[in-house]
């Protein structure tokens, strides 16, 4: 690692403040995570729920490490052409055209077949050579001079085969192409792997990450959260928004709130100008934090209850 | 780091550690224990909270696995916590000897801390880590209190005993509290013995209940895996369910790697181009992106009547599990008739269909001709073809009615195969009621299941076939 970047990762309290002013507000556990993973160099599972900022976290963490961001966006079908490296075909192609134009003079009067092979032995192999190496994301981190912050979202996407690429990237910071060799990370990058859970990851994949959950943030989180990426908002009305969200997150939906829309809601309460919630105005901006139609039911029934509960938070 | 222990230590107590998490079954990897080491070795012993949540990212990797690991840290720490801060050569050099006037002296003292601390260190030194079964407490309790110098401390007794004789009237009538000052040497330390006696076997019974439970567990396990599912206990039964749960995840990580759906019909580019570098790179021979067509069905039809009840359930329970993998699973529940139970599968989850499938048609006598004649009736006949699987759970036993034996023929003839899953034991089969002797020439495989460890075999089994000849 870096001097710079080991500076940087000094000290926990360091972290959660360089966090803090880049608007990340960060639980003590994230905090502390950053710190181990980035000392001990090892790639980082973060798991929990949609939209509680696990894609920010690597976001955050390149703007706070100064390093370039380089994102793989993981889906079903992706191979290692699109993650790892491709070959220039286009460019390979030219090549054999113009090899054969000069083919002559290369091989230079050579009389036999055998002296001509011999000829061609001793120049060396360019058509599998890096010039023809197109890199991607993966192999693009690797080549990074200063290190980089890979960001390998939602790996549970992916297909179980491509997870089996990741391994070799992943415990030893290396890429091996079959005709090149193997190319070693100019600076082991820092790896961030997020997963939504929808499928279970292999066990050797999470034997080679450290893994960090990352829940629904507390009340006093998530207020702080607010704070930081709502400044404009009312106390009393982010008391209010908080408490009733972490009410209906008691509920039993089909999909939580989260950190996300609770954002966009306390904007969108920005923009109606309210300083309060009440049951009018809760029903009417629900779907902003509820996705489905089932659960706005459900809420709705319930509106007026959470109201009067988020109301005696704010009160105490 | 600065813990002050020599490096071996350390790496004892966290191989410790690491041991009561697998306990609490967490599993954890050698790999992952090098990875515990080297947070220890960066972040240290003194913030607990940054060693909870350190060892936390490299130990446990869901959430579930978080929680029961976050109990273990603090069961465990809490139980060594005396232990740590504390250097150990101190002590060390003391022969035996002295330490049976220190005993006493501790006693005597009734320095909490100190007295703490040599129990902790005695029973590290009797390896108390290896305690397994409950009955082996009263043997660690002895040699721990010995390892403190209850030899020294007996001799002590005896002397105060023998040394105070005839003062021993004068020292009741002054106090009346055995323990107190007033009570006499001796008797003050016969309390303390037994004080001491209460606080090692404390000790002792936390530290079974900590290194304990993985044994105890592999022994429960051990026994439902190898009893036979007709005869089990209620009490057993939620542990049943959740050990099924457990082993049907195993075999679904086994068995999950499905092939892709989507890289089909387009050009594989990348083969194309190799393959056509002979031809001066015109694109001559076309290579398509590939994938074999798997669409293994299986169709479970389970007796659910009294005895095979059991069995039926935890079947079912396991094929829902595996629904992943097996992707076109249908079951089908009979015993005075028959119907379809996948829809239940469908809407609830395995507990609550099963409750549902048992109250429709579960517990009654069984009648093997007209459940399959339902099965004709229904038209399900129609779904089989060259691709299914048809797994038959059921003793055979028709109550005397009539068979239809031809049924079972049409179904051979329409399917890829039938495996016949038995719970009677081989002696029983054709025995009074049972007809099994005229269905098994129809059976590709016909088998006696009626434990969990049969059905797990039977179900990994099921699954390599199923998917080898897709």
């Amino acid at each position: 690692m870096l001097e710079q970047h080991a500076a940087k990762l000094a000290d926990i309290d360091a972290i959660t403040n360089g966090f803090a002013e880049l608007g990340y507000i960060c639980s003590k556990s994230i905090a502390t995570a950053i710190f181990i993973a980035g000392n001990l160099e090892k790639p980082i599972l973060v798991e929990g729920p949609a939209g509680v900022g696990k894609t920010e976290l690597a976001n955050t963490m390149a703007a706070f490490m100064d390093l370039p961001m380089i994102r793989l966006q993981c889906y079903e079908g992706l191979d290692e052409a699109k993650a790892l490296y491709e070959w220039r075909y286009a460019k390979q192609l030219l090549y054999t055209q113009i090899l054969r134009d000069k083919i002559g003079e290369v091989l230079g009067g050579a009389e036999t077949l055998a002296a001509s092979m011999d000829k061609l032995h001793q120049h060396s192999d360019l058509f599998f050579s890096e010039q023809f190496v197109a890199p991607r994301p993966i192999l693009q981190a690797m080549r990074e001079e200063g290190g980089s912050i890979l960001l390998i979202d939602e790996i549970d996407k992916a297909d179980h085969e491509f997870e089996a690429f990741l391994l070799e990237v992943l415990s030893e910071f290396q890429v091996s192409i079959p005709e090149l060799g193997t190319i070693k990370a100019k600076q082991k990058p820092f790896v961030f792997l997020t997963s939504n859970n929808t499928r279970e990851l292999s066990d050797a994949l999470k034997r080679r990450c450290l893994h960090l959950y990352v829940p629904f943030p507390e009340a006093k989180l998530e207020q702080q959260i607010l704070r930081a990426r709502v400044p404009d908002l009312t106390d009393a009305l982010m008391q209010q928004l908080v408490a009733f969200v972490q009410g209906v997150r008691e509920l039993d939906l089909k999909k939580h709130p989260s950190v996300s829309e609770t954002l966009d809601w306390a904007r969108a309460l920005m923009l109606l100008n309210a300083s309060e919630l009440d049951g009018d105005l809760v029903r009417q901006t629900l779907n902003v934090i509820l996705k489905f139609e089932e659960d706005i039911t459900v809420v709705d029934r319930q509106a007026l209850e959470l109201v009067r509960m988020s109301e005696k938070a704010v009160r105490r | 780091m600065d813990g002050g222990a020599a490096p071996g230590e350390i790496d004892k107590t966290i191989v410790n550690f690491i041991r009561v998490v697998r306990g609490a079954d967490v599993r954890v990897s050698v790999a992952e224990t090098l990875d515990a080491v080297a947070v220890v070795n960066f972040v240290g012993w003194e913030d607990r909270e940054i060693l909870k949540q350190g060892l936390g990212l490299a130990v446990a990797k869901t959430p579930e696995e978080k929680t029961r690991f976050n109990a273990c840290f603090d069961a465990f720490f809490a139980a060594v916590a005396d232990n740590d801060d504390h250097d150990e050569d101190e002590d060390r050099p003391d022969g035996p000897v002295e330490t049976d006037d220190k005993l006493a002296q501790m006693l005597l003292d009734a320095d909490q801390s100190e007295l703490m601390v040599a129990m902790e260190e005695a029973a590290t030194e009797v390896g108390i880590e290896n305690i397994k079964f409950f009955t082996q407490r009263g043997l660690y309790t002895q040699r721990i209190m010995r390892q403190m110098g209850l030899e020294g401390l007996d001799a002590a007794i005896r002397e105060a005993q023998a040394g105070e004789g005839s003062g021993q009237g004068q020292g009741q009538g002054e106090g009346g509290d055995p323990s107190g000052q007033g009570g006499g040497e001796a008797a003050t330390l016969e309390a303390a013995r037994a004080r001491l006696f209460e606080a090692t076997r404390d000790l002792v019974e936390k530290r079974l209940s900590l290194y304990g439970s993985e044994t105890s567990r592999d022994l429960r396990e051990g026994r439902l895996r190898r009893s036979r599912l007709g005869n089990l206990d209620r009490r057993d039964q939620e542990e049943m369910r959740r050990l099924v749960a457990k082993i049907a995840k195993r075999l679904a990580a086994l068995h999950s790697r499905k092939p892709k759906r989507r890289n089909r019909g387009t050009l594989d580019l990348r083969r194309t181009m190799r393959r056509n570098y002979a031809n001066d790179g015109i694109m001559f021979d076309l290579e398509w992106k590939r994938k074999k067509i798997a669409k293994p069905k299986v169709m479970a039809i389970c007796d659910v009547s009294g005895s095979v009840a059991t069995v039926a359930r935890f079947l079912l329970q396991f094929l829902y599990a595996l629904h992943d993998i097996l992707n076109d699973v249908r079951s089908f529940a009979f015993s005075g008739k028959l119907i379809e139970t996948s829809d239940f599968f469908k809407r609830h989850d395995v507990d609550t269909a099963v409750d549902h499938v048992m109250n429709a048609v579960g517990y009654m006598p069984t009648d093997y001709g007209h459940s399959f004649e339902n099965f004709r009736e229904l038209g399900f006949l129609d779904d089989l073809d060259k691709r299914t699987t048809v797994v038959i759970l059921g003793d055979g036993r028709t109550n005397n009615t009539e068979p239809r034996a031809d049924i079972l023929k049409e179904i051979h003839e329409r399917s890829k195969r039938i495996l016949w899953l038995n719970p009677e034991p081989p002696p029983l089969w054709g025995t009074g009621d049972s007809e099994i002797l005229r269905y098994r020439p129809y059976c590709h495989m016909h088998r006696e299941v009626n434990t969990l460890a049969h059905l797990e075999r039977f179900v990994n089994e099921l699954v390599h076939v199923v998917k080898a000849s897709s």
